[in-house]
């Protein structure tokens, strides 16, 4: 069986960009499966399905942990044995903000081998999943405002 | 929408900020919505193309955070040891962030108007949606 919805979204996502094309086809197909399973399943099971990507953790909020964990534990070896610390700060600090402008990070490498997703590939899933319930497909010609209101209550959160 | 949808919310950005803000930021984008409701698929292409450049709120987070916390350590090293509580203070806001959702930039960024990805991606496939990319799916049988 086919699913079209996985197949149109050529984003620019900086995460992607900065990852191995096998492991991005890796997490594609596995989200691809999900989608697979979740079409022979019941509405009620694919809210559920939606409700835990919901709760899912994007590779941005992993860095952020990670990131200042690291920051502040060199801040505070700094302070209590050597000045010489503080490099772990500076070099945290830079590489995040090079991950916020061009999006490569050290660690992004072993985090996606992980699985962890780009908020993109999350919702990319979460809509694929509201489209198998039939949230997607409902809106009517008409209004331009009434086309609308339809879409914007068809993507509700 | 009420206060306990927000709070409810899968969004953490959008639990922690004022409820007339996220309501403004939504009603943005409804507007936008409107707008290019009755307009040409290119039209919409394009500003789906617009949508995946906009800066979400981490991105902007991590920006501000590491330029502030950057420029305190350099400081720290090459002023005063005093300027080392700017990394500290910002890191330690940027970890209650990532585990809460909330830090000090966060109701400024936001009455700017800046969205979360999630937001940003609900404009994304309202837009899809309008353009007709889910219309073949009306015709295979749902409410399974």
């Amino acid at each position: 069986m086919t699913l079209p919805i996985v197949h149109h979204a050529p984003d620019i996502d900086r995460v992607r960009a900065n990852t191995e094309p096998a492991i991005n086809e890796r997490i594609d197909r596995a989200s691809q499966y999900r989608l697979q399973v979740q079409s022979g399943e019941s509405a009620a099971a694919i809210t559920q399905h939606i409700a835990k990507l919901d709760r899912e953790w994007d590779v941005e909020r992993l860095i952020e942990l990670e990131s200042s964990t690291m920051g502040l534990t060199g801040l505070v070896l700094s302070v209590l044995i050597s000045p010489k610390f503080l490099f772990l700060p500076g070099v945290v600090s830079t590489m995040v903000l090079l991950h916020a402008v061009q999006g490569w990070y050290p660690l992004l490498p072993i985090f996606r081998r992980l699985g962890l997703r780009s908020q993109n590939e999350i919702d990319r899933e979460r809509f694929g999943m509201k489209a198998l319930r039939g949230d997607l497909a409902t809106i009517p010609s008409g209004e331009a405002v009434e086309r609308a209101r339809a879409a914007w209550q068809a993507v509700s959160l | 929408m009420s206060v306990t949808e927000v709070l409810q919310s899968p969004d953490r950005v959008r639990a922690h900020t004022a409820r007339e803000i996220n309501e403004r930021i939504d009603q943005d984008t409804q507007l936008c919505l409107e707008r290019l409701a009755d307009k040409s698929k290119e039209e919409i292409t394009e500003h789906l193309h617009e949508l995946s450049r906009e800066w979400d709120m981490e991105r902007r987070l991590q920006a501000n955070a590491s330029l502030l916390a950057l420029s305190g350590v350099i400081l720290g090293a090459t002023a005063s040891k005093k300027w080392l509580t700017v990394p500290a203070v910002v890191f330690s806001f940027f970890l209650q962030h990532s585990l809460q959702g909330w830090c000090p930039p966060v109701p400024i960024f936001r009455r700017f108007g800046a969205r979360t990805s999630k937001e940003i991606h609900r404009e994304k496939y309202a837009l899809k949606a309008l353009r007709g990319d889910f219309d073949h799916l009306a015709t295979t049988p749902s409410g399974k």
